[in-house]
């Protein structure tokens, strides 16, 4: 079981967030329209390795990119063209850094799909419409609590000034 | 905010450090002159002075270009770089002071006559003309400079808006000013060393070149006053914002000397590869250690964002693309105006740290002339509240 | 914050959360008006043609263009550079100002961005039929073949190849990655059920969680940092196709970054013709702001000024150089048989971005409009300048020749702007134009 509170404004889901953890209650997720700063300190919420994704994508896109042209000027079709040599550095650069680019950029992306579980065809829960509007909304999981101590959590988000109160199964 | 020094004390300990160092500088000068030609004397003393008048210059843009942009985030550490832009009037005298030893730098002054290419040029390349076009820029320049230090200075006495308003017309003025002028200065100071020579990249590769090191120094002296005490407020998003200026600038700086580069060794015609076949087979170290410097070592260690938000770290970064400018600047001047070989001694490098002694000089002393935190600028706030991502 | 501010609100009209997804919410469910199918039908119409123009091509050879020795490349690369260019703005947005945290951006990125892939989309058609055999055109991509030969690494037209596809995936994935949350607004309002399914596949399954825009802000970071240098190389490595060579008025070092900022200066003159016809017949007057063209305007006498720098340090070199051939190119091109073109190109791209100097005209809406139509001419002028003036003078005086279009040239460049105004047409129509949750993210009264 899960218990969902709803709030209208930023500041107010901020001032819940950091009560319920200050009182010992684990949030399960937290849902809004837009972004909302600060709200990662507050969950405490680890920062994100996916950058890291993108750096190791783009050290392997350049020298995947370089590493094909090298070996298909010096080794597999070596041309002379306008009395450049066949390593020609300069002229690799170009291509390397796009591959460089290229790889990163898709590294990242994919990685934070996948991270996310976000994808065509995902069909990820959906609490309220009104989250992705003007709602923000706060899910704690429920599933441990005995009767009692549910009421007890109700209380405790209607003190953080929730708006309404839903129980999900 | 009570523990916070807001003025800054040129005590007489930084002033005995900051004397040694210009003494050093003299005595280096003096070994100079004794031994080696006038051509390799002059030539340094080029160098440097062109290298902090325009670091100074810089400043100035760094002010301009947030005045104009609005941007907010800098404002905690503004006076860092007005102080350094108050370098830009002694800079100015001692770079005229250079035009004495122009006939033996830039060899268009004697040669004019004998050359067919270079008297093709003459319109431009003569010393009146030349002395005419330093003075317009070195006037402008400080005039403009001098004017936005003291609207600046101003908005401490009385309301911050309204001088900051006031200084948006001047820092537009200064942009477009500096943006032709700095071209034409490179052109002058830096390309007609190699007189035969040409490359319409050239004044943007050098004003890129100016940018990336102003921002070194806006670190540097950062670093220091810090290190004395000062600019506690600085938080850690500011300096990750300036860690950000340092990468992203060098790495413009390194796509237009690539793209500069690339284009005349693919072209491949003998009226502009001289210019490299000299620098890369007489200075293949300077001119490999140029790239290292300027780019793949900041490069490699400023991507980790980590290493962005730690000054020791930032600072050192900063001085090894001030030192890679300098060599920058080297390969500019010496292969051109020197024929033979040179290599960088005790006299090259004794120079610059006299000259740094000076340029220190005057900042500190102009940051003991107005407050370290201009307190009634409209966007004080935000500097010390944003955060990055 | 309490602060004061000399900063002009980036939205107006004070709106709430749910005011600003009514707002961007409405024109996708409601029915277009009369405009929109007359736009459409036009835009449509024009495309068709331009299709035929293009089969046509493919079918009969290149010979129905007037494209000769001398001028090899005539009006095909100069429309593709066009493109390309305007191609740039979007990018720039979304990327360069997210890094100088210009919040402004928010309103307009959207729609900058889709227009960005729609002009890259018509740039790449014109290498593509300009290589003569449509179907091989894969020839141009490094991979292992029974032929036994490999790309020329060594050429910048394989460059292109690169730059321009990484460009269209990256901005591709960017805009994508951007829209997902706003899809998945649209997908919670819709109602129909048809279409609700469309938008719940198209919004990769967005629920808003806390995790999720953790990772969006830092990927779309981190996205920006790869698109700006990105931008940069695109429009350098197309300005490589000619200063690499050792043709006069094509080799000079500048082109670089004259070639980007020209791009980014086309871009935004493209931007605001779109988005002041826009933002009128959508109602979109409190998002795309009075300031918002300000702001833009400023762009472009930023850009329009670089540009006219280069022209100017171009010319200067060409004397101080001491080349007889760079000053003949030089002088061919503002006196020779194509000087209207030249002066143009020097009037519409130099001297009329310096009338935005005064506040007046920048801010007001027809002017701009009026001026956001000459840049494009005149950065279209830019490009046909460079190329023909530059080729038409060879070295061997017996080559000179002349160069116009054939009526299948011009309609294949009047296809290209239907094809790119159908598109865009479509996208108002599907697509939130206005990057909602990022707006909400800027407003105060939340």
């Amino acid at each position: 079981m899960e218990i969902s509170g709803y709030y209208d404004r930023e500041a107010n889901l901020l001032d819940a967030v950091k009560k319920l953890r200050e009182n010992n209650i684990s949030i399960k997720d937290v849902f809004s329209p837009y972004p909302v700063h600060g709200l990662d300190l507050a969950m405490g919420l680890k920062r994100s390795w996916l950058p890291k994704a993108a750096f190791v994508g783009g050290a392997i896109g350049a020298i995947s990119g370089f590493g094909l042209q090298a070996w298909v000027f010096t080794r597999a079709y070596p041309i002379n063209i306008g009395g450049k040599p066949f390593l020609s550095v300069p002229s690799f650069i170009p291509v390397t850094f796009e591959c460089a680019i290229l790889f990163a950029a898709l590294s990242i992306v994919l990685a934070y799909l996948f991270k996310s579980n976000l994808g065509a065809g995902a069909d990820n829960k959906i609490y309220d419409e009104r989250a992705t509007d003007d709602h923000f909304v706060v899910v704690l999981d429920a599933s441990n609590f005995v009767h009692n101590d549910a009421e007890k959590i109700k209380m405790k988000l209607e003190e953080t000034g929730a708006l309404d109160i839903k129980y999900h199964n | 905010m009570e523990n916070i020094k807001l003025t800054f004390k040129f005590s007489k300990k930084i002033k005995i450090v900051l004397g040694s160092l210009i003494l050093f500088g003299l005595i280096a000068l003096a070994y100079g002159i004794l031994n080696f030609s006038s051509e390799k004397v002059w030539s340094a003393l080029v160098l440097n002075s062109v290298n902090f008048v325009t670091i100074s210059l810089g400043a100035t843009f760094f002010i301009a270009i947030h005045i104009i942009t609005q941007s907010g985030w800098h404002v905690s550490l503004q006076r860092i770089p007005e102080a350094i832009s108050m370098y830009l009037p002694i800079g100015a005298i001692i770079l005229i002071l250079m035009i004495f030893g122009i006939n033996h730098v830039y060899h268009w002054t004697h040669e004019i006559h004998h050359d067919p290419v270079i008297s093709g040029k003459e319109a431009y390349l003569n010393i009146p003309f030349f002395v005419i076009r330093l003075v317009i820029y070195l006037s402008v320049w400080t005039l403009l400079t001098l004017k936005l230090r003291k609207l600046s200075k101003n908005s401490d006495i009385d309301d911050g808006l309204k001088f900051y308003n006031k200084s948006r017309t001047y820092a537009a003025l200064f942009l477009v000013f500096f943006a032709i002028s700095i071209v034409i200065f490179a052109w002058d100071w830096l390309m007609s060393i190699e007189a035969h020579w040409f490359s319409t990249l050239f004044g943007w590769y050098v004003m890129a070149g100016v940018i990336v090191k102003s921002f070194a120094l806006i670190i540097i002296v950062l670093a220091i006053l810090r290190s004395l005490g000062y600019f506690e407020f600085i938080t850690t998003d500011n300096i990750h914002d300036l860690a950000r200026y340092l990468f992203s600038f060098g790495i413009f700086w390194m796509y237009l000397w690539f793209s500069q580069f690339m284009l005349i060794w693919y072209a491949n015609l003998p009226e502009e590869t001289f210019y490299f076949v000299k620098r890369v087979e007489n200075y293949k170290f300077l001119f490999l250690l140029n790239v290292v410097l300027n780019f793949a070592i900041p490069f490699l260690v400023l991507i980790v964002r980590k290493f962005r938000r730690i000054l020791w770290i930032v600072t050192s970064m900063a001085v090894i693309v001030f030192m890679g400018q300098w060599v920058d600047q080297y390969l500019m001047i010496f292969p051109g105006s020197m024929k033979e070989v040179q290599s960088i001694g005790f006299f090259d490098i004794g120079l610059t740290i006299g000259f740094f002694g000076l340029f220190l000089w005057v900042v500190l002393k102009s940051l003991t002339k107005a407050n370290l935190l201009p307190e009634n600028h409209p966007y004080l706030n935000e500097s010390f509240h944003y955060k990055n991502i | 914050m309490s602060e004061i501010s000399t900063r002009e609100p980036l939205i107006k009209g004070n709106k709430s959360l749910t005011n600003i997804t009514d707002d961007v919410f409405n024109p996708i469910v409601a029915r277009p008006n009369k405009l929109w199918f007359f736009g459409l039908t036009i835009a449509g119409t024009a495309a068709l043609i331009g299709l035929i123009a293009i089969v046509l091509t493919v079918w009969k050879g290149i010979g129905l263009w007037n494209v000769n020795k001398t001028i090899g490349w005539g009006w095909s690369i100069t429309n593709f550079v066009w493109w390309v260019g305007i191609g740039h703005a979007g990018t720039f947005i979304s990327a360069i100002l997210l890094l100088f945290r210009q919040h402004w951006r928010t309103s307009v990125n959207r729609s900058a961005e889709a227009m960005t892939i729609f002009a890259v989309i018509c740039a790449g058609l014109f290498p593509l039929i300009h290589m003569g055999r449509f179907l091989l055109a894969f020839f141009i991509f490094p991979y292992p073949n029974t032929r036994g030969v490999w790309v020329n690494f060594n050429s910048p037209l394989l460059w292109d190849v690169f730059a321009i596809t990484t460009y269209f995936l990256v901005s591709l994935i960017f805009w994508y990655v951007g829209l997902i949350p706003d899809l998945g607004t649209v997908r919670d309002r819709m109602k129909t059920k048809f279409k609700k399914v469309i938008y719940r596949f198209l919004s990769f399954g967005w629920t808003g969680s806390a995790k999720h825009w953790q990772r969006f802000e830092i990927v779309s970071f981190t996205l920006a940092g790869l698109a700006a240098p990105l931008v940069l190389s695109v429009h350098t490595i197309v300005s490589f196709d000619f200063a690499t060579s050792v043709i006069p008025g094509w080799h000079t070092t500048i082109f670089p970054p004259y070639f980007v900022s020209g791009a980014i200066f086309s871009g935004f003159a493209m931007v605001l013709t779109l988005l002041i016809v826009a933002r009128k017949t959508m109602n979109l007057q409190d998002y795309i702001t009075l300031n918002h063209i300000e702001l833009m305007n400023k762009i472009i006498i930023l850009t329009g000024s670089i540009v006219g720098v280069a022209y100017l340090t171009e010319l200067f070199m060409a004397w101080y150089s001491s080349n007889e051939y760079e000053l003949f190119t030089f002088i061919n091109r503002a006196t020779g048989p194509y000087w209207w073109a030249y002066w143009i190109m020097m009037t519409c791209n130099v001297v009329s971005p310096q009338l935005f100097w005064f506040k007046k005209l920048r801010r007001s809406i027809g002017f701009t409009f009026f001026m956001s139509i000459l840049i494009n001419v005149g950065m279209w002028f830019e490009r046909f300048v460079i190329i023909v003036t530059s080729l038409h003078r060879d070295f061997l005086p017996s080559s000179w020749e002349m160069y116009k279009p054939s009526i299948i040239e011009v309609l294949i460049f009047v296809g290209t702007l239907g094809i790119f105004f159908s598109l865009f047409l479509l996208f108002v129509r599907f697509f939130p134009v206005i990057a909602m949750s990022e707006v909400k993210t800027t407003i105060k009264n939340k």
